[in-house]
């Protein structure tokens, strides 16, 4: 602990550029240690600010130690923030004291990383002699799992359900009507409910006797099944993320001394957690009682992952009931963001939803807020568009735009952020075509479909023309949409073809090596059919290398690989062990391509259109088409992760390949739309305008801000229907929960902006914006773009990083010594390298001894 | 626990780190690699039993806070050193997959890396460090051979004369250049500057395990965006004339290269 010498007032005046001056709500809080902290914090109120400084004084004026602190965040992002803030303030506080600190071993991050980490944790499980981390599904992942017809077959199989039981699912899921024997449609809805019952903690066994509704038991049964085969009591358990925090909990639940390994336990966007976590987090605090929230109720978002924002609006009752004391409660409620117009707005916006409870039993919201801006500018700063039809509307926002850029408001486009509840709307389109009409760009992955970006189109178009295109059959709806897909990235790789001689050489290479293997194949098979040997028999290089390799009309390369010396010595040494090759295995060797799909967007990219976007990216002037093409090598690489990366001619061959590649695997990206991917990098790429959806924005902030589409009809989930029955809690009302989400969800957006909120004011047949939308700008005096002065708009200021970036030797400055270009590649826009054999090698020993030693260690302690 | 529970233990756990990583990367080893591993492994016990048993820490991070580039950005410097032992003294061991003989041609680099690691945990714990080394996990080529032949006499001796340890000596001077580099080296990748090293560079020649290497053979070859780089292509048509055809530019793994990924890769694709 410190000596008396340094105060906090201290450190907080030391501060470069400018001394630190919390408000007296944000002082208090920084400087409560003991007992629960209840802190309500509305949108730009510095709670970010307040976490780091209260974590700071209990390391640095109460004796906490690092390890003894857990603090969770809700994105990886936020967690760095406040580690490397962290880490910053302690260096400071070093600098003038020589006292050093070691954040290393403390726990901050998502709980799914904390989950992840006390699993492993001997502070939980002494005995434990080696730690089993799971290996973990994300979405996509879980998606393939499921879907996987063998796996969804046996699953459904093992369960009662009615023999077409796809249709009987999609059925049961929109209420009784529609049914569809669409796998994809089944398994992506149970793959809802599954994750839901795994957040809500619930036993199939026990809620099976909830329900009399014979498919809903068949859909819980294969829940069962699904838990049972990812075998959590084995050597290599697999989880996804709602059964992580199951099996975290687990581990807490067989630890007689969990509730006391952490002295503090802090929770950042509480309203977003759902009812596993608050489990985790209670029993986590159980010794200490030291449990410090901090949320806003009003940007609660995540209702279709599982959270339930009571755990928030509840927490003092939950605090008592649980922990049997009581708590402080304390609001931060200044808003540092936004001008003044835009918090009294969006303040506004807030009261016009009723609230509150039947018979007077208080609030679904914590209503005593009183959320007030820190500036006192009064110039006006919300703008509606002139109400009107679409074309009309996106126009005249394209023009205020330019207008901001010419005019130097902004620094860069990439800080007029567009929001939208979904990206899929048509509005979106709309307004992209206007802002592309005035010469801007615009950065939207997400969009529509990930895959009909111009770089996606560009890779597939290629594929598609060099490993053929599947056969289209008769079919309506996604098929049909997809299909037309194929047809366009294909007419777009006839174009390149044509643009680039060089390119259709090489294309017209990869052709004929696939029509080599396929050739040879056949070959190697009918040789094999004349002796009267099975492809899956012994491979005996006595008998059978001088009939195959001699065999009429085989290539060079394939009597190459069957004569290889290696290889034969290998084999006769299997043999001998009676652990032979089949002969299917000397074939598919010899009839192999010698490149995976990665190596050849490698390869592809050598040519344009492709190199050019590389060269772009180089010179640091547009990162846009460079996400993109690493977004790529992502998905390539997953589908590697289930297929052999090796692409053998019996593969190839009957458009098996084809088949797993574009009609399963893209195709099911295609009709997934990729909205998994929600973490919105930031800051978003330089020189384009970024739409993003409103849960995208989440804990982001932007000097100009236009919600383009004010408009989302409030519909309940049939999910929150199904599950309300089996869980004995009571929520918001099935009834109320749509309009509240709704209203919570433009709450986020409308308080991102700071200097400029900007609204579009769709008046239409078919076209119009949401209540309480349309109230507000009912009134005449309402702003409008037309009449808007910029004069008065402020400039945004550059934001200065007052946080210290984390750089690795390692993996940043030896990488980028060794190659800028490779460094900006692989480690700045995630692309995913083809061939990791040395790099395997040194992981897995690098693990092992790693292991070993901590083996040691636990060993003699 | 007996040395053969514990073997069996080491066993295991590659095993399942294996299986792990082969389920995370969707990558394989081919058998001999995979062989090659575990016996990288079994010997580090084998010969360096008494520096293991007597770690007290793994994994240790180390930071080191607050520093400024040139340009005026804030920025923290992070690394990871493998094991610390501290009994009557402390000693930092980095584990490095290579051979002694490699580390020791390359000392420069180690002793960049680990003067920055001791320096941050001296300023960090404000605990003395009495050594710094580098344990290079790859066995000489004498254990090979014993290995191969079967020769357990022969083997004694070849781990006898094996020497691990690389000890690198500390140097504050050079703490001071490394940072001052790093900071170049944050301001650049903040301006995103990221254009390839110039043709000379990949021209530049390099000694590693006795044999000469290029960069543009050692680094370039095993990069994916060579393909689209324009450095390696000034590179390939100043070294192959313009008489190659472009494609040619397509064909350059090694053969031994493309075996072992064949190997590794359809041998796991029959066994599923």
């Amino acid at each position: 602990m410190i000596t008396a010498s340094l105060t906090l007032q201290d450190i907080w005046q030391a501060l470069e550029p400018r001394p630190f001056q919390p408000n007296p709500n944000q002082a208090n809080a920084i400087l409560h240690t003991d007992g629960p902290l209840y802190l309500t914090a509305g949108p730009g109120s510095g709670k970010t600010r307040v976490l780091l400084w209260r974590t700071l004084n209990l390391i640095v004026f109460h004796g906490i130690q690092p390890e003894e602190i857990f603090l969770s965040t809700f994105t990886e992002k936020a967690a760095r923030q406040l580690r490397e803030g962290l880490q910053s303030l302690l260096g400071i506080v070093t600098n003038q004291t020589g006292q050093p600190y070691d954040i290393a071993r403390m726990y901050v991050g998502t709980v799914h990383a904390l989950c992840q980490q006390l699993m492993i944790d001997r502070r939980f499980s002494p005995d434990m002699l080696r730690p089993v981390t799971p290996g973990l599904m994300d979405a996509l992942d879980q998606y393939f799992y499921l879907s996987d017809r063998r796996f969804w077959e046996a699953a459904i199989a093992s369960t009662e359900l009615p023999d077409n039981a796809n249709y009987a699912i999609t059925e049961f899921f929109n209420g009784g009507k529609w049914g569809s024997s669409s796998r994809h449609k089944a398994v992506t809805n149970c793959l809802n409910l599954f994750n839901r019952f795994s957040e809500e903690c619930l036993d199939p066994a026990e809620i099976r006797d909830r329900t009399d509704n014979e498919i809903l038991k068949g859909i819980i049964d294969l829940y069962a099944y699904y838990k049972d085969s990812l075998g959590l009591e084995g050597r290599t358990p697999q989880v996804d993320f709602a059964l992580l925090q199951q099996q975290a909990l687990q581990t807490l639940q067989q630890s007689p001394d969990a509730g006391r390994v952490f002295k503090h336990v802090i929770i950042d966007e509480y309203q977003d957690t759902n009812s596993i976590q608050e489990q985790l987090f209670f029993q986590l605090a159980a010794g200490h009682q030291n449990i410090c929230v901090v949320g806003d109720d009003d940007q609660a978002l995540y209702r279709f992952r599982g959270a339930t924002v009571e755990n928030f609006v509840q927490f003092p009752e939950r605090v008592k009931t649980t922990l049997d004391c009581s708590l402080t409660q304390i609001p931060l409620d200044i808003n540092y963001r936004s001008r003044k117009h835009i918090v009294d707005f969006y303040t506004d916006f807030m009261s016009r939803c009723n609230w509150s409870r039947p018979d007077n039993r208080g609030h679904y919201r914590v209503v005593d807020k009183d959320i007030r801006a820190h500036s006192s500018d009064h110039h006006p700063a919300v703008v509606a568009s002139s109400p009107a039809k679409p074309d009309q509307v996106v126009a005249e926002i394209a023009e205020l735009v330019k207008r901001l850029l010419d005019e130097q408001k902004v620094a860069d486009p990439n800080q007029i952020a567009f929001l939208f509840p979904s990206l899929k709307s048509k509005q979106v389109e709309r307004m992209r075509q206007a802002l592309e009409a005035q010469g801007l760009s615009v950065y939207a992955p997400r969009a529509g479909r990930f895959l009909e970006v111009e770089e996606s189109v560009a890779v597939f178009g290629l594929f598609l023309q060099i490993f053929g295109r599947p056969e289209r059959g008769e079919y309506k709806g996604d098929y049909a949409e997809f299909q037309d897909w194929l047809d366009t990235c294909l007419q777009d790789a006839h174009q390149h073809l044509t643009a680039d001689p060089n390119l259709a050489t090489y294309v017209g290479d990869c052709q004929d090596e696939i029509e080599t293997v396929l050739s040879d194949y056949q070959i190697l098979c009918r040789v094999a059919e004349k002796h009267g040997w099975e492809l899956d028999e012994a491979y005996t290089p006595s008998q059978m290398e001088q009939p195959l390799a001699q065999a009429f009309g085989l290539s060079e390369k394939a009597r190459k690989s069957i004569t290889n010396v290696y290889i034969n010595r290998l084999a006769k040494q299997r043999h001998l062990e009676g652990n032979p090759f089949s002969l299917k295995y000397i074939i598919n060797r010899a009839t192999s391509l010698d490149w995976s799909i990665l190596d050849l967007f490698y390869r592809l990219c050598a040519f344009q259109p492709f190199k050019s976007w590389f060269d772009l990216a180089e010179q640091g002037s547009d990162e846009g088409p460079i996400c993109n093409l690493g977004l790529v090598t992502q998905y390539l690489s997953r589908f590697l992760d289930h297929n052999s990366p090796v692409l053998t001619a019996s593969f190839l061959q009957d458009s098996k390949f084809i088949n797993a590649f574009f009609m399963r695997f893209v195709y099911s990206l295609f009709r997934l739309g990729e909205s998994e991917f929600e973490n919105a990098e930031d800051p978003f790429p330089k020189g384009r305008i970024p739409f993003l959806t409103i849960h995208q924005s989440k804990g982001l902030e932007f000097p100009v801000v236009i919600l383009g589409n004010p408009r989302k009809d409030p519909k309940v989930q049939p999910i929150e229907t199904i599950v309300r029955p089996l869980i004995d809690r009571e929520g918001e009302p099935l009834e109320r929960m749509a309009e509240f989400d709704v209203m919570r969800m433009f709450y986020v957006a409308l308080s991102r902006a700071e200097n400029l909120l900007v609204l579009a004011h769709f008046s239409s047949a078919g076209n119009f914006v949401s209540e309480p939308f349309r109230t507000l700008l009912d009134n005449p005096d309402f702003p409008r773009i037309p009449h808007f002065d910029t004069n008065a708009l402020p400039v945004a200021a550059f934001k200065e990083e007052d946080i210290a970036r984390a750089y690795s030797y390692t993996s940043d400055y030896l990488l980028y010594q060794k190659c800028p270009r490779q460094y900006m590649l692989f480690r700045k826009y995630g692309f995913v390298a083809s061939r990791t054999q040395t790099q395997m090698f040194g992981s897995v020993v690098h693990q092992t001894l790693e292991d070993l030693h901590d083996l040691l260690i636990a060993k003699r302690t | 626990m007996t040395d053969q529970e514990l073997e069996t233990a080491i066993l295991e756990i590659f095993e399942q780190n294996y299986e792990i990583l082969q389920a995370e990367g969707g990558h394989s080893l081919t058998e001999d690699t995979k062989r090659a591993a575990l016996q990288q492994v079994l010997l580090y016990w084998r010969k360096m039993r008494d520096v293991a048993e007597r770690v007290t820490e793994t994994e240790v991070k180390l930071t080191l806070p607050e520093q400024q580039t040139r340009k005026g950005r804030k920025y923290s410097i992070h690394g990871v050193v493998d094991v610390v032992q501290e009994e009557e003294r402390t000693v930092m061991y980095d584990i490095k997959t290579h051979d002694a003989e490699y580390v020791q041609s390359n000392r420069g680099d180690y002793e960049k890396q680990l003067n920055i690691y001791a320096h941050i945990w001296q300023e960090l714990r404000g605990q003395p460090l009495d050594q710094t080394a580098i344990i290079a996990t790859a066995h000489p080529k004498e254990v090979k051979q014993a290995l191969h032949a079967g020769d357990e006499a022969a083997l004694e001796a070849a781990l006898a004369a094996w020497e691990p340890l690389v000890d690198i000596p500390f140097a504050q001077q050079q703490v001071e250049a490394v940072i001052a580099d790093f900071s170049e080296v944050v301001d650049a990748i903040e301006d995103r500057q990221f254009s390839p090293p110039p043709l000379s560079r990949l021209e530049q020649r390099y000694k590693t395990r006795g044999r000469e290497k290029r960069f543009a053979t050692q680094i370039c070859g095993n990069c994916d965006g060579r393909f689209s780089c324009s450095s390696y292509r000034a590179y390939t048509q100043a070294n192959r004339g313009g008489d190659v055809s472009f494609n040619r530019y397509f064909r350059d793994f090694e053969s031994t290269d493309q075996e072992a990924w064949l190997n590794a890769n359809l041998e796991t694709n029959l066994e599923s």
